[in-house]
């Protein structure tokens, strides 16, 4: 993940998915492993690659939950929705880290420093309740164990 | 047997005695995601470390999940003479030295940690595994090379009857393997249960070409793992299972459509797939036999209504995920418009076990009507979430209490889900329902995919519904008006009762919602507001506590309760405030008060100050805007 991609290095990367095929999903992983979201520049290569207009692939990204429009935070909580967790409190802890990091579900700070995401149960509910760090879990945790590991996301350089 | 298939087997088996004839000690760590949430791939480093430390010559390998997800990291060590084998559990990195110590260098046994004695005899300390009471009851074949393999090898699947089912499906006309299937009894494992057999006929005499076969792996149910457990454990069996019903429907093509959120089911999967094309088991004239079929694997990106057939259809085909309208059905118009089966992992896996073992054999473990072993994972309010496999018919009380491990606390279990937040809810008196399909049915609820979550009474059942339904909205897809706005208006409605704008004509408002929903073209609207139609019959009285009264029992809905404090002098009380996220705690001269008005209940201030804050029933229920007109 570094500087935005140009047309040619997009083409490139989606140059092997063919129309008719079931291959919009598999590009458009392609092009969020590559870059860590999909752009409007990349919506417009994938849809000339699948000889498909750029409104349906859009409408795809933003359909999914898991693809991206915008580039991810370098931090990222994503808080587990599940069913164990929210009966272990869960819900109080989206509330207070919303609180903390000021952003609701899905945003991210404006300096693109921090971000909260929401994450659907993987069945590691003896974690309950659990957030992920960057894909890390840390389970078990009290609401203000939550607010104080927001507070660190938040203050870190 | 295939002229083919018979050397690749005896080969995976001459090279499985060899892996276990090595004289060195063996240690097995199960390796998925619910292990490695709990240290299993910083146990493996250790093991390592400490091994070359201590120059021990021991051989580490990774398995599949034992069900035991709650006292994960799990592993087995077997001795150097391959006459013993015990699981231990809870093996985190920092005892791992103590472990090997113990068992490589001692040649013993470290009882703190084991859980039972897989392979051998038992000692007074370490009963026979068979006889644990989480394995007690359980008949793991699905399972079966769970704790034994390694899931990212196909010859050790191959060792152990692998393919041997496929073997015998090649030497069959198609019309034969499903009367196999159809003679088993073995019903679609999402919750459904159509017979598999049937589905698999429909395609078989589908008159248009090519047929293909999809795989539904995109296990959306939130509480539900059980197959991420099998594709993490032995994906060669969906593989296997897949490949038998492309005989018998004569499909080309198969897709396994996998969640995004299980990339380690993911990569087994394709790694499977790889390794069955290498050994000419996929792909064009399989073991020269002149038949060809090969699989995709296929990530999903998120979407809950992908798990309905024709929505995980649209997915593939490269449209949004929006359920198609029924017919025609997949069997005549699926991908592509083609001919196409849909089944899930369990009802595929299921298949190499009927043809290797026979139909008679695969039915006959279950008195119930419905036959053969199903998954189930336990969660929420229990003290051991876990993963079992057993066969139907068992009461929910007592599999609760056997492989749960019972209520996690000393309160009360107040119900349970029975399968995804479709499901509906029941209340604690349904414990005594038995693990089959049709109590749920004659309930108005059902029996999903295998993903029970109990709750205690510290859950309110207005805040689960709100929960559900919050859910059901996110995830439809938008198509159909009674789903989009009925979810919005359920959880608007719900909203308002939670902050304390109950209004009697709620009820009414709520029933018309369950009676209008179910006009909704698929199962998502259809089902979504199951848990407020069980809900407001199976807890009634909590429903008149919240719209009457304006009081929440178990004092999560944030309008009906206010925190206080109770203790002025109390030292933690700087703390509270400190912790505090929004500031809702105020001091003046060292006198402490809670401004409700900022508070978002979400009890930090508690946590840190025990004794200081209490909840108490909201003095004053404010006036909540459009109560009144709904």
């Amino acid at each position: 993940m570094g500087a935005e991609p140009t047309a040619q290095e997009l083409k490139d990367l989606v140059a092997e998915f063919e129309p008719g095929k079931g291959h919009l999903l598999p590009a458009l992983h392609r092009v969020q492993e590559t870059y860590g979201y999909i752009s409007r520049d990349a919506i417009e290569a994938v849809a000339r690659q699948l000889n498909t207009t750029p409104a349906l692939v859009y409408g795809c990204v933003t359909f999914y939950a898991d693809f991206r429009t915008h580039r991810p935070p370098e931090t990222e909580i994503t808080w587990c929705s599940g069913p164990a967790c929210r009966l272990a409190g869960g819900e109080r802890i989206r509330e207070a880290i919303e609180h903390t990091l000021e952003l609701p579900l899905g945003g991210h700070s404006d300096d693109g420093r921090y971000g909260l995401h929401l994450g659907q149960c993987v069945g590691t509910c003896h974690e309950s309740p659990q957030v992920w760090v960057n894909g890390e879990v840390r389970g078990g945790l009290t609401v203000a164990g939550a607010i104080r590991l927001a507070r660190e996301v938040k203050a870190a350089e | 047997m295939n002229a083919c298939l018979q050397p690749i087997i005896d080969e995976a088996k001459r090279a499985w005695a060899a892996e276990q004839a090595s004289g060195r000690v063996k240690i097995t760590v199960t390796l998925d995601t619910s292990s490695i949430a709990r240290g299993a791939e910083q146990t493996i480093a250790a093991i390592r470390d400490v091994a070359a430390k201590k120059k021990l010559d021991v051989d580490l390998s990774i398995t599949g999940s034992w069900g035991f997800c709650w006292a994960e990291p799990t592993l087995t060590v077997r001795t150097a003479a391959g006459t013993r084998t015990v699981l231990y559990a809870n093996v985190t990195a920092d005892r791992v030295e103590e472990l090997l110590e113990k068992t490589v260098v001692e040649g013993s046994d470290l009882p703190a940690l084991a859980v039972g004695v897989v392979e051998g005899n038992a000692t007074p300390e370490i009963p026979l595994l068979a006889e644990h009471p989480f394995m007690h009851g359980q008949v793991r074949r699905l399972m079966a090379n769970l704790g034994l393999t390694d899931p990212e090898n196909i010859t050790h699947y191959l060792a152990h009857g692998g393919y041997e089912g496929f073997g015998r499906a090649l030497e069959m006309d198609p019309e034969a393997i499903v009367k196999e299937v159809l003679d088993s009894g073995l019903g679609g494992r999402a919750g459904g249960g159509f017979p598999a057999g049937r589905k698999w006929d429909f395609l078989r005499t589908a008159t248009a070409e090519p047929r293909y076969l999809v795989c539904n792996a995109d296990e959306g149910d939130p509480g539900a793992w059980v197959n991420r457990v099998l594709m993490e454990g032995d994906p060669q069996l969906i593989v296997e299972g897949m490949l038998i019903a492309a005989l018998a429907a004569n499909a080309r093509w198969g897709y396994i459509y996998v969640r995004y959120e299980y990339p380690l089911a993911v990569r087994r999967m394709q790694i499977a797939v790889d390794q069955a094309r290498e050994k000419g088991l996929l792909g064009e004239n399989i073991l020269g036999t002149g038949k060809d079929f090969d699989l995709v694997v296929f990530k999903g990106a998120g979407a809950y209504v992908c798990g309905e057939e024709t929505g995980l259809i649209n997915s593939i085909d490269g449209y949004r995920g929006m359920p198609r309208i029924k017919p025609p059905f997949p069997a005549q118009a699926g991908l592509w418009n083609k001919p196409t089966n849909v089944n899930n992992v369990e009802s595929y896996a299921n298949a190499p076990l009927i043809m290797r073992e026979g139909s008679a054999w695969w039915s006959s473990v279950s008195d119930a009507r419905e036959k053969g072993t199903k998954m189930f994972t336990f969660s929420g309010a229990v003290k051991q979430p876990c993963c079992v496999e057993i066969p139907f018919g068992p009461k929910v009380r007592d599999v609760l209490m056997q492989y749960a491990g019972g209520p996690a606390s000393d309160r009360p279990i107040k119900g349970f889900q029975p399968g995804g937040p479709l499901s509906g809810v029941v209340a604690a008196s349904g414990l005594d329902l038995t693990l089959t399909l049709d109590p749920y049915r004659e309930l108005g609820l059902f029996l999903g995919g295998g993903g029970i979550v109990f709750f205690d009474d510290s859950a309110c059942t207005v805040d689960l519904c709100r929960y559900f339904l919050s859910f059901a909205e996110d995830e439809s897809c938008g198509r159909c008006t009674t789903c989009r706005g009925g979810t919005q208006r359920a959880v608007e409605v719900l909203r308002r009762i939670q902050s304390g704008g109950g209004h009697v004509g709620d009820f009414e408002r709520l029933e018309g919602l369950v009676r209008w929903l179910v006009y909704s073209n698929c199962f998502h609207g259809q089902f979504a507001m199951t848990t407020v139609k069980t809900a407001l019959k199976q807890f009634r009285a909590e429903w008149v506590e919240h719209i009457e009264e304006k009081r929440c029992r178990a004092r999560v809905c944030p309008g009906l309760f206010e925190y206080r404090v109770k203790a002025q002098g109390d030292a933690k009380l700087a703390e509270a405030k400190d912790i505090c996220p929004t500031g809702a705690i105020a001091e003046e001269g060292g006198k402490y008060s809670v401004v409700d008005s900022l508070c978002i209940r979400c009890d930090a201030c508690r946590e840190v100050a025990p004794a200081a804050m209490e909840l108490r029933d909201r003095a004053v229920v404010p006036v909540v805007a459009g109560a009144a007109a709904g």
